[in-house]
């Protein structure tokens, strides 16, 4: 493995666009190319040297055999791990928005808490936040039909509103609550939400939502039986209606 | 002298038909306009001077130092906002985006604590609208959620909705039905034949209730949607359905309810499908005359109507991220141009301490609580009434303003043009000395 | 300046492949000039691209902007040099509508679809496109006034509307879109065929066409009528273009141009009852452009891949909204149109939409004379413009096309001719249907030809003609198509190997026809009660004021007016 840390200087004020911090980046070239690498902050192109300590093994390597170690407070850097397809990035506080950005492969992992729209657009890979998520995890673009598609969301917190709207595949775990409308317009992708949260699935098609804690059920929902998963019992219900949606809704049974 | 078929310069009506008699260069009667339209072509105290504040103090000076302060603040930012540009007109406001582009800075309206979440929900689902004359001369149904245009909107229902006649509505309000959805009877609910007041917050799930209606799967609908009987959803729906041309008209009643932009998007969604079954159209009551503007000019520069960033030289946007709201709220910028605006008095307190914190430029006629945090405040002339230019109306049909009055101010384009040559000059001069000086 | 030694495909001047020098002076092609030396032996020389029918600007393509951020952040480049940044892919900002085209060697591009009240809208986008010349149609056929006309048979008072209008809206000539539909869209329904009553005024849309053809030849309007057929996109609807045409042999132009241009015919040459046995009948309405002479068309090519569709058509976006489940935008306009606004995304997998591809080509292929079809995508409708390079290389090479139906469905072979058609357009041929007769078919007398004269307007491509077999080396064709060597515009050189290097402002043609006064007189009085009872505006506000046309160039027409120079 080839170990790189990254400790940023000074506290971070104008929050920082790093798009460059990502194995596949890194992997191929020598620690001096890399502290040449650039990175925005606000209307200012820096040097990653200018802003953050960068040290580790010499290059080159493959993605997958890299490792980025973000040590310090990252929650005012934006992008980490966009499109990663392989090898490790672990953040020992926490990241700002759009962490594991359109991430294919490989492993994020977040001891703190994750910004809004992380995982925005992932099709593969896992990611891993300790603490909560904000707004929009795993969900799309603005105007985009498509939010995740694959790959596996793990936060042990809470999430933030529109958790995976426009979810089209893989997985997204929260062990506790999620905001409004988590899984809005979901066609294809799993949700379960260890908490409570409001107003699930709306405009779902397909796809599921389990929600372990309370939940206000939308009107286009149609109850069906009580379920037995994992040894817990579950409304479930089928929606949503208004869009002829075949989606399968599980809400822990006497809690909504 | 008498300017006829003047633009109202105050609500996104843009009402064309005032009459203004001007004497001696002063507006001395405004006909047809609403009280708030007349207030606002009258006019009232100005800001005599260009200032700068000096230790502390707003000092008068000429409008070349207050240019070339605010080039020095705007080029000294790495995240400059420049934010208002809903009471101006689009000639200022195309040369706004320019400037935002050579500084770098983020480029936003006051839309985004308006109308913004209808824009997203518009980006979900597009808009199926209309032009307000269409609404004037076809719609027997017209809808008002979370609106209440009686007392922002004045002219609105006499000229294009409930109470408007034209070809195919000859007989005007008696042959109409009017519905009102809010959370509160309201004065234009009393206009109203029908009245469905809702809990807080429930838009989205009354809108789910409606199209589950409307589309014949009532049987699945809980007898109670939003603290309203199905009963009373089955009997709106069915109004709904029996229109030949139906309007729906709506708010910041629902824009900033809980849901936000779902609730627009699943409107938009209700009045799509209600096409299936006969004509409907959708569309927020815009509320500065030219907030329809900026996102139009907006949209034609960059692609984007409103929050756009384009620090990194390309335009970015992401409400949520780039509005100014957000930007503010994370202290993510340095600096700020506040045109035709008054956060000050618009944005929640935490955010405007944020804003007292930093540089802040203001372009404006008229004094606000934000110019008592501004350090360079440059007046301007009063777009629509002392300077022409475009506009566009709720509905996105462009109109010309008229210049009523002259004025010794110059207008909020020539202002932005000031700025940008001394951001130029400044600029070169700098680069000369060797390049720009990073005191972040 | 002068272009030295370029392999020069000038079609309007009778010049098909010749080495020869170009002059250019004070913006116009000469006889001899000095100054800047552009080195082109050997290279393919074109007259600039004009494009007769492309949706640029306007209220639709905004709402396209607005509704598609999803569109908006593809094709993101930032500001750098003289360019401002440049977003969009099938909806691109304003900039880089002009740079993309002024990439590929065009230097003109019409807007296809304005309403008169909407207007001031399209010019203030119109202006902010750089470099390009262009104009705008303007819409007529679900309009009030035309429709009263029309009813009343008073074909100059009509014509003197028509006038009123192109001025009110400095416009270049008369749209029209599914006439009678977009009024009967008002009330959420449509008409049916070209003798189907529109609702509440008593006029049926073949009336409608047959009206504003007699009003537009009346003006003598330099552009004929420019149609958007009834039942367009819908299964069988050759009959519907058949039969209108049939229903405008009579019209005789007052020009030396067709009586009609029929636009994106692809969309209006689909057999079948229905979309499962939905079928081509391009050869037939080729057979039909071929036998007659009066009928112009473009066609409107498909491509695989994403789109954004808009149209006037109201009806239509709406069936395709749902068809698609997309985001759907409709936009009523008081007194004179609809329309509506539809992402799209044509699929390799449908065979739908391979057939589709396959109509557009077919069309191209089979009518005989290049001067009667226009290669265009409707863009951004059937595919954005920048995608014209891979039409033209399909138009081209034989293989190319093979190729790419290999790899659609097995069925479209028997929907579609286009597998057996040999032919292969060559340079001349792909001169005329991008330059020479969209200029000649809008009635432009400076564009599209490289006669003394003639605009400055020059498209140069790193690509040897007498070398290069294009049947064969279709890709190093889309390839020299897609970015110019040079493209000049009023002698100007505006992009060199693909690289914008100067951004003048183009100019903006619209149409001022003169009617007689006593027509113009009666024609008030109706307008003045349309504007106090109908119109939400006041008629002082509502025509287009001068500032929003900063170069204009007017073209006289009408009644009395000088007679035009006529078209090569
Ligand atoms: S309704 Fe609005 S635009 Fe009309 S006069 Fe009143 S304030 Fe002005
Ligand atoms: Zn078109």
């Amino acid at each position: 493995m080839r170990n790189i840390v990254i400790t940023p200087l000074a506290p971070i004020r104008i929050s920082v666009e790093a798009e460059i911090l990502s194995p596949d980046i890194f992997a191929p070239l020598s620690m001096e190319q890399i502290c040449g690498l650039d990175v925005w902050q606000g209307n200012r192109k820096k040097k990653i040297s200018d802003l953050f300590r960068v040290v580790g093994d010499e290059g080159p390597a493959k993605p997958e055999e890299t490792a980025l170690r973000l040590e310090g407070d990252f929650s005012r850097v934006k992008r980490i791990a966009e499109g990663m397809t392989a090898g490790t990035v672990d953040v020992t506080g926490s990241v700002g928005m759009h962490a594991g950005n359109n991430m294919l492969g490989g492993k994020l992992s977040i001891l703190g808490n994750a910004d809004d729209w992380l995982g925005r657009e992932m099709r593969g890979g896992s990611i891993i936040v300790e603490g909560n998520a904000g707004n929009y995890a795993g969900a799309g673009y603005r105007g985009e039909r498509c939010g995740m598609r694959g790959g596996e969301i793990e936060i042990r917190g809470n999430a933030g509103a529109y958790l995976g709207e426009h979810l089209c595949g893989g997985n997204i775990r929260v062990a506790g609550d999620a905001g409004d409308f988590p899984g809005a317009a979901n066609q294809g992708g799993t949700i379960f939400i260890g908490g409570s949260c409001h107003l699930p699935g709306a405009e779902m098609t397909k796809g599921t939502i389990i929600v372990n804690g309370k939940a206000k059920v939308l009107p286009g929902y149609q109850k069906l039986e009580i379920v037995t998963i994992g040894g817990e019992k579950y409304q479930k219900y089928a929606g949503d209606l208004v869009e002829n949606g075949k989606g399968e809704l599980f809400i822990q049974a006497g809690s909504s | 002298m008498r300017v006829e078929d003047a633009i109202c310069s105050f609500c996104g009506c843009l009402c064309d038909d005032i009459n203004v008699e001007v004497e001696e260069n002063k507006v001395k009667r405004v006909r047809h306009a609403c009280r708030l339209g007349s207030s606002k072509i009258m006019g009232h105290e100005r800001i005599r001077s260009p200032m700068v504040r000096k230790d502390g103090e707003l000092k008068e000076v000429s409008y070349q130092e207050a240019y070339e302060r605010a080039a020095e603040i705007l080029l000294a930012a790495s995240k400059p906002l420049l934010y208002g540009w809903a009471s101006t007109v689009c000639e200022a406001q195309k040369k706004g985006i320019l400037l935002a582009e050579e500084v770098g800075g983020v480029l936003d309206s006051t839309a985004t604590v308006c109308h913004g979440p209808s824009v997203i929900g518009i980006e979900e689902k597009g808009l199926p609208g209309a032009t307000l004359g269409q609404v004037k001369n076809r719609a027997d149904t017209i809808v008002f959620w979370g609106c209440n245009p009686a007392e922002a909107h004045p002219r609105h229902s006499l000229r294009y909705s409930s109470n408007a006649c034209g070809r195919f509505t000859s007989e005007g309000r008696s042959a109409k039905k009017i519905i009102v959805v809010d959370v509160r009877e309201t004065r234009t609910s009393k206009n109203a034949d029908m009245q469905v007041i809702i809990q807080p917050g429930t838009d989205y799930e009354v809108i789910s209730a409606l199209r589950m209606l409307v589309a014949g799967k009532g049987d699945v609908v809980p007898e109670e949607v939003g603290g309203v009987a199905k009963k009373e959803l089955a009997s709106l729906a069915e109004m709904l359905l029996a229109a030949k041309f139906g309007a729906v008209f709506f708010g910041l009643g629902i824009t900033h309810s809980r849901g936000r932009y779902k609730n627009i998007d699943n409107a938009l969604s209700l009045v799509a499908d209600l096409n299936s079954h006969t004509k409907f159209v959708i569309m927020p009551m815009r509320g500065h005359y030219n907030v329809g503007g900026i996102g139009q000019v907006l949209a034609w520069s960059s692609g984007y109507p409103m929050s756009v960033d384009f620090t990194r030289q390309a335009p970015y946007f992401n409400p949520g991220e780039t509005a100014a709201c957000d930007l503010l709220a994370k202290a993510d910028t340095d600096a700020a141009l506040i045109i035709a605006a008054d956060p000050a008095s618009n944005f929640p307190r935490k955010i405007v301490e944020e804003l007292a914190k930093m540089p802040i430029i203001q372009i404006d006629p008229y004094e606000n609580p934000t110019t008592l945090l501004a350090d360079v405040v440059i007046p301007s002339a009063i777009a629509g009434v002392e300077a022409e230019g475009t506009a566009y109306r709720m509905d996105g049909l462009a109109l010309r303003m008229r210049k009523l009055v002259n004025s010794s101010y110059p207008s909020d384009e020539q202002i932005l043009d000031g700025i940008l040559e001394s951001v130029r000059s400044l600029r070169s001069s700098m680069s000369l000395r060797g390049g720009l000086k990073d005191d972040n | 300046m002068i272009i030295r030694g370029g392999i020069v495909y000038d079609p309007a001047n009778g010049i098909f492949g010749e080495e020869m020098d170009l002059c250019i002076d004070g913006g116009r092609i000469v006889e001899d000039a000095k100054g800047e030396v552009i080195d082109a032996r050997g290279l393919l020389v074109m007259p600039g691209g004009v494009d007769a029918h492309s949706h640029i600007a306007g209220k639709k393509m905004n709402t396209g902007r607005i509704m598609r951020p999803d569109d908006s952040r593809l094709g993101t480049e930032p500001r750098s040099g003289v360019c401002r940044p440049s977003t969009g892919y099938t909806v691109p900002n304003c900039y880089a509508m002009g740079y993309r085209y002024a990439r590929m060697g065009y230097t003109t591009a019409f807007e296809a679809a304005t309403p008169i009240i909407e207007a001031r809208h399209t010019h203030e986008e119109l202006e902010e496109i750089p470099i390009l010349d262009k104009g705008a149609l303007t819409l007529f056929g679900n309009n009030w006034e035309v429709m009263e006309c029309v009813h009343d048979k008073d074909i100059a008072k009509l014509a003197a509307y028509v006038a009123w209008g192109l001025r009110a809206a400095r416009g270049y000539g008369i749209k029209i879109v599914n006439p009678g539909g977009g009024e009967a869209w008002g009330f959420g329904s449509n008409v049916k065929g070209l003798y189907d009553p529109v609702p509440n005024f008593d006029v049926t849309p073949a009336e409608i066409i047959h009206a504003l053809a007699e009003a537009n030849e009346m003006l003598r309007l330099p552009h004929s009528i420019h149609l958007h057929f009834n039942n367009l996109g819908k299964p069988g609807n050759y009959t519907t273009a058949l039969e209108t045409l049939e229903a405008l042999k009579d019209i005789k132009p007052s020009r030396m141009r067709q009586a009609v241009h029929v636009t994106h015919m692809q969309f209006s040459a689909y057999g079948g009852t229905s979309w499962r046995d939905f079928e081509s009948k391009a050869p037939v309405i080729a057979d039909y452009i071929n036998r007659h002479n009066h009928a112009t068309m473009d066609m409107g090519q498909l491509l695989f891949g994403a789109a954004t569709t808009m149209t006037a058509d109201a009806p239509l976006e709406y069936g395709n909204a749902r068809l698609t489940h997309n985001k759907w935008s409709n936009h009523d306009i008081e007194l004179e149109e609809s329309s509506g606004v539809v992402p799209m995304v044509y699929s390799r997998k449908m065979l739908v939409n391979a057939v589709q591809w396959a109509i557009g080509l077919e069309l191209a292929l089979l009518t005989e004379d290049p001067w009667k079809v226009l290669m265009t995508t409707d863009s951004p409708n059937g595919s954005p413009f920048v995608n014209y390079p891979e039409v033209i290389a399909l138009l081209m090479s034989k293989p190319k096309r093979d190729s790419e139906m290999a790899t659609l469905h097995a069925e479209l072979s028997k929907r579609t001719s286009l597998g057996g058609i040999e032919r292969e357009l060559d340079w001349s041929e792909i001169a005329i249907m991008t330059r020479a007769a969209p200029a000649r078919i809008l009635g432009l007398e400076d564009k599209g030809h490289l006669g003394f004269g003639a605009d400055g307007d020059v498209s140069i491509y790193n690509l040897l003609p007498e070398e290069v077999d294009a049947s064969k080396e279709h890709a190093t064709v889309k390839k020299a198509l897609a970015t110019a060597k040079y493209t000049i515009k009023s002698g100007i050189v505006v992009c060199k190997d693909g690289k914008i290097i100067a951004t003048p402002r183009g100019k903006t043609y619209w149409v001022d026809a003169a009617a007689a006064q006593a027509d113009m007189d009666r024609l008030m009085v109706d307008l003045q009660e349309k504007f106090e009872r109908y119109y939400s505006v006041q008629m002082s506000n509502y025509a287009v004021q001068d500032v929003y046309v900063t170069n204009p160039k007017v073209i006289k027409a009408g009644i009395g007016a000088e007679p035009l120079k006529e078209v090569a």
